[in-house]
Order: C-alpha cells, then structure tokens, then sequence
C-alpha cells in the first residue's frame, strides 16, 4: 500500500489525539482521494493526528485502485480531479464495494449534490468546509448499527439522567433550560470530539445555515455557568478558531 | 452581435410578411375581378341570347305575314338566291317546305346538319320559350325556332329557322378571355404595388431593428425613438425600451455588487495576509502562532460566509430551492426564533414576545434563515431593555410576519435601499465581523423566492420589518 505518510505537524494541535487507551475510541481507516497537494496533505495530517490510519492517492485512478484493493472504513472523495473524476471513481466503486463515501465538492449546486447521492455516495460537504465538521461526518458515517441512547450519562462526577431530563453535579441538583439541557446533552454524547458552532446550531436549534450571530457563543457560557463555573474541573473548552469541546482532559 | 444571428437566419426560413401580403393582394384582387367578370359576362351572356331569340320570332312572325301571299311563295320558288341574299350571312339557316315532300326552300350557306325540331303550332303565338338551343352542332352553340304556317292555299308549310352561333360565341369568348387578362392584370399590379408599399410601410421596423442592433452593453443607456413610428410600433417599442430600462438597472446593480464585494473581501484578506506577515517577521512562542492561526481562521470564517451568502443570492431558481416547501405552524416558528435568540437576547436586556397563528407556506430553512436575520439585526440594533416582538398575523391571502423592535430611528431617506446588497446604513459602525451586509438581500431573496413581499418601514423608534408570505394555492 503506497501510504504516505506526513510529518507530524509541529504546531500544537488544536484538537487532543486520542489515546488508543481511551474508551469509545473508534478505529478507522480512512482514504482519502484529494488531487489538490494542499488540501491532501492536511487531511491526511489532521485525521492521522486524531489517530486514524489514513491513506492518500492523489489522484482518480489511484484512488479507485486503492478503494478496490484493500477494505476501508469510509472514503473520502474529491470530486473535481484530472484523468478521473470523482463521479466515475464512485460509479466504478459502487460496483463492487458499499464502503461508505463522504464527497468534497466546491460546486454548491443542488443538482451536483443530488448526483452524487444517486451515484451512492453517503454523504457530502462543499468546500470550504471546516474540519472539525468533516470528522464528525466521518464519525457519523462509520458509525455501525444504530446507536442505542444512553438513558444515563456519566462525565466525571456530572450525572445526566436523559428520560428525566435532571443534571447534577457533585451531587448538587442542575437547573436547565430546554436548550441548555439540549446542548449538554449534544456535548456529553459527543465528548472529546470538537463541535463547530455550526453543527451546534444545527442539532440543537434545527438552524442549519451560517447566521452571523453569536447565539452558540452566548449559550455555552449560560451553560458553563451552570455546570463548570462552580467546580474545579472544567468540562467544557474552547477551541480556538473552531468551537468547543467537551472533555475531563484540559 | 451574436444574439443576433438567430433571429435573422429564423427570418430568413420563416415567410417575408411583405411578400405574404402582396401575394394576399394579387389573390385578392384576381379573385375579385375575376367574380365581377364572370357576373358582367353572364349578363352579356343572357342578352345576347335574348336578342339571337327575339330576332328569330321576328323572323316567323314575319314569314308567317310574308308567306300568307301566294305571290310570295312563287317568288320564292322563282328566286331562291334573292332569299339567301336577304338572310345575309353564312350562319343563318331557313327552311320552308310541306311535310313529307322536299323543301321549297332551303337556306344553308354553312351546310349544317339540319336538326329535327318539333314545329310550334299555327295558332301558337310564339314565345321566347319556344325557341330552341342546341348546345352543339359542328361544335357550335346553334339556336332554332320551327313552326308551322298558314301559307292560305298552299295549306299548312312548316318553316324552321335557326342561327349558328359562331360570331356570338366568338365575342364571348373574347370577353372570357379579357377578364381573365384584366384581372391578372390587376392583380399583378397590385401585387407589385402591395410588395412596395408594404415594404414601404414596414421601414420603421428596419430602422427599429438597425437601432436595437446597435444597443449594447456599453450603450444600454440608449432608448429606441418611438418619434415617427407608426401607432402600432408604439406598444412594442414602449415594451422594449422598459426592458431596457430594467437590463440597464440590472447591469449597474450587478456591477455595484460586484465593486462591492470586491472591497469587502479587502478587509479580511488584508487582516489575514498582514497579520500573517508580521507574525512571520521573527520566531514567536507557540501561543503567539496559534493566537495568529486562530485570528486566521476567523477571518477565512468571515470570507466562506460571504461566499456562502453571495453564492445564495447568485442562486434564484426557485422550484430547487422550494423543494422542502411546506405549510408551518406559525406559533411554532415564531417560538422557535423566541427560543434561538434568547441567550443574545437576555444578554443585552431585550425581551422576546414571540406570537403567531394560522399556516405559513414556506421552505423551513429559507423562513428560518430570513426570520433570523431580521431577529439578529433587531437584537443588534434594539434599545436595552426594550422589547422585540415577532408576530405572524393570518391575512385574507397569506401570513404577515413582522419583527418589530425598539431602537433608533432609521433615516427615511436609507429605508428603500435597506434590501440591497452591502448597503449600510452607517459605514464605520456596522463593518463588524459577524455583519456583511447582506442579510437583508437575502431576506429579499428569500420573500422574491416565494413570491411574497417584504417591506420595512421606522418611525418614532420602532423599527419593523414586515414580510408577506401567499397562502398556499389550490394547485400548489
């Protein structure tokens, strides 16, 4: 397998490598076929540092050989690429493999991205698009069998009972709104992992687009006041440039 | 012009109006004057024979008199050429004769085949009806009265006289044939004339096609000139002429547009690229790369926004983008606005009164991102401690829903232009991160998309923002 590796980037990641010690660490691995050098080279670098094992063709055919030839958890595809584009890698594909398939498109066409789900892709982000995003994609994507929900939560010494909708911290009863329990409960099911503003906005709102307000912002410190600012362990982080992060590690 | 060359080569394959028209007329004017010839030529007709008829009752009428002499019968019988003489011409025919024995005179300079015709009685007095019309003999139309006479003591003769009618058909032939030469004749004349004039008349639209031709781009400006033209031209050039009013303010916005969004994306690749080019001067801690690269990343958020938003406004088909449209409860969307913009809200003392009733027809993302631009902008500008109110009020044809708030009162002279792209009220107080002036043409984009209305109106400090959403139609 021609798996190029990169170096290891030298700035201080922004988001924690997880440990292969570390409960409800998913192993994955991840192709991704990118013919833009840029844009290969910090994906391979930013999923390999969340621990995936991650290959990079860059180009069409090779993806396709590499797709074929040996089993992935999900494939990441571009769709504008020479010798072979994205669509006919997917076409090949899909005769013969199911191996789950998230498309990167700059084309932010409706008809473009019904094409690529009737052509069997899973799923699909237009470009740009922020990373934090494309690995809770991936996530969602290899995710297997449906996910029973939790009817308890345990972060620390933060208790969450979902049927009763009832929070408590070091043992101290938690009052929260709606919302606020519809966040924390988004950020204790997805703990460790950073969630875009986006993202939040969209599960917790139902608001799927980009609006220019700092309504996730305002949220999370209401819910930081509740929940982190009378303890010792801070639950909830910023990360810087991409959102928030949920975790008893700093 | 390329657009052009269609249009032209269809004309082309397509019938000349001037050459239909003329044809029109020649076919007009032959058929006219073709119906009017055979009309006169049937009178023509019918009189003549009337005459031919008259003459040969007169003919009887006198033999019957002249034959009463027994003198004259010798007469006859002596001079038969003087008889031949008085009928005149080769196509008269006279027979006078006993029946069952040879003629006593037999008048035939053309040798015609005598016809057997019943001779009317002597005590009959002759009438038109009489006479008989033998519609071909030796190919001609022959006209013959017989009859029979009281000669006094020769008893009874029977007289048959007739007439060829070579000369009568010979003038009618000739009358035949000038209608048909005069309104060929006509027609071709008026056809040549008609292709003229038509041509004549359709000048304006030549001169029409010239001077739209000439519009273009550069000259958008220009108007075609309706002085001169004729009457029915003036709908066609006032239609014209108010569409290119409408290209040529469609062209300028879009140029705007694009000034403007060009100076916008100035800002944040200025801060990206100078920030990044003095941090890069000198080796800098960690912190300070990663301070530098999350500055980066909020100013790329910024520009992916702005694409996102212009990339929004560029798309305006609107059965993809109505796909999802279905009919919303208004309580529930006004509540849902309530309860995403609470925590901005609550940060700057507004309060939010969210109310509505009845349906709105809407694609749910669409109403929700329009609603929430007006909320966003209402919480940024509203008065502390004021209230916001969003409302949705069924109307005879659809839903009203206004978002009302407290705050300055906007200059009536900036209202019409609120919806545009990057217009600002203020230009230094709102360039911010999180505006980028085009919220509000996206609410206008989304209302156009369904074909509802939006309208904004600020008074006494209350601004309010209305926007009308149709009632869903019987074939929607």
């Amino acid at each position: 397998m021609p798996a190029i590796t990169a170096d290891r980037a030298t700035l201080a990641p922004l988001m924690r490598p997880r440990s292969p010690t570390e409960p409800g660490r998913v192993s994955m691995n991840i192709l991704v076929v990118e013919d833009e050098p840029k844009a290969g080279n910090y994906l391979l670098n930013g999923l390999q540092e969340l621990g995936y094992t991650v290959n990079l063709a860059r180009d069409g055919v090779d993806g396709l050989h590499l797709a074929l030839e040996h089993d992935f958890d999900v494939i990441v595809l571009d769709v504008m690429m020479p010798k072979m584009d994205g669509w006919e890698v997917l076409r090949r594909l899909r005769k013969e493999a199911d191996t789950p398939v998230l498309f990167l498109t700059a084309r932010d066409d409706i008809a473009d991205r019904i094409k690529g789900l009737e052509l069997g892709a899973d799923d699909y982000l237009i470009k740009p698009f922020s990373f934090a995003e494309l690995v809770a994609r991936l996530r969602t994507l290899t995710r297997r069998g449906p996910t029973r929900e939790d009817e308890h939560l345990h972060v620390d010494d933060l208790q969450i009972d979902v049927l009763k909708r009832r929070v408590s911290r070091a043992g101290n009863r938690i009052t929260l709104t709606n919302k606020e329990f519809a966040l924390l409960h988004l950020f204790a099911t997805h703990q460790g992992e950073v969630l875009s503003r986006s993202m939040i906005a969209s599960r917790v709102w139902d608001m799927n687009f980009d609006s220019d307000t700092n309504v996730v912002d305002v949220a999370v410190r209401r819910l930081r006041l509740k929940i982190d600012d009378p303890f010792q362990l801070k639950l909830i982080h910023s990360v810087r440039g991409i959102g928030y992060r949920f975790d008893t590690q700093p | 012009m390329n657009a052009m060359t269609p249009l032209r080569s269809a004309s082309r394959l397509s019938h000349s109006l001037t050459l239909r028209l003329a044809l029109v007329f020649a076919l007009l004017a032959f058929v006219s004057l073709a119906l009017l010839g055979v009309a006169l030529y049937r009178d023509l007709e019918r009189e003549l024979i009337h005459r031919d008829d008259i003459a040969l009752i007169t003919r009887i009428d006198q033999l019957r008199t002249f034959l009463n002499d027994s003198n004259t019968l010798d007469l006859i019988k002596a001079k038969p050429a003087l008889f031949q003489n008085m009928m005149g011409n080769r196509e008269a025919l006279l027979t006078i004769g006993t029946p069952g024995q040879p003629p006593l005179l037999v008048v035939n300079p053309g040798n015609l085949t005598m016809p057997v015709l019943t001779p009317v009685a002597m005590d009959h007095r002759l009438t038109l009806d009489d006479v008989q019309h033998l519609p071909n003999v030796n190919g001609v139309p022959f006209s013959a009265l017989a009859a029979t006479i009281d000669s006094g003591d020769l008893g009874s003769l029977q007289v048959v006289t007739g007439r060829l009618m070579t000369e009568r058909t010979a003038v009618l032939a000739d009358y035949r044939l000038n209608v048909y030469l005069f309104a060929t004749v006509a027609a071709i004349l008026l056809a040549l004339s008609g292709y003229v004039l038509v041509h004549r008349g359709l000048l304006p639209v030549r001169r029409l096609a010239r001077h739209t031709q000439s519009i273009d781009v550069g000259n958008l400006n220009e108007r075609l000139d309706s002085q001169g033209a004729p009457l029915e031209l003036l709908p066609m050039i006032d239609a014209f002429n108010a569409m290119l009013d409408r290209l040529d303010k469609g062209f300028v916005q879009l140029g705007q547009v694009s000034t403007d969004m060009a100076h916008e994306l100035r800002t944040p690749i200025n801060n990206l690229l100078g920030e990044t080019q003095v941090a890069l001067q000198q080796n800098r801690s960690t912190d300070a790369y990663q301070q530098l690269l999350a500055s980066n990343v909020e100013e790329l958020e910024r520009l992916a926004r702005m694409l996102d938003n212009m990339l929004f406004l560029a798309r305006t088909d609107p059965r993809s983008a109505l796909r999802q449209r279905q009919e919303l409860d208004a309580a529930d969307e006004m509540q849902r606005m309530a309860d995403y913009f609470e925590g901005p809200a609550t940060d700057v003392g507004i309060s939010i009164n969210a109310q509505g009733s009845g349906l709105i027809w809407a694609e749910p993302m669409l109403l929700r991102r329009a609603l929430a631009n007006l909320c966003a902008n209402a919480i940024k500008y509203g008065a502390p401690h004021s209230e916001l109110c969003i409302h949705a009020n069924p109307t005879a044809d659809g839903i009203q829903v206004q978002v009302r708030n407290h705050g300055q009162t906007i200059p009536a002279q900036h209202l019409p232009r609120l919806f545009e792209r990057f217009y600002r009220v203020d230009e230094s107080r709102e360039r911010s991160a999180q505006s980028n002036g085009l919220g509000l043409s996206i609410v206008a984009t989304i209302m156009q998309l369904h074909n509802g209305a939006c309208h904004v109106s600020s008074a006494d400090g209350i601004t309010c923002f209305e926007l009308f959403f149709p009632a869903r139609q019987q074939h929607e």
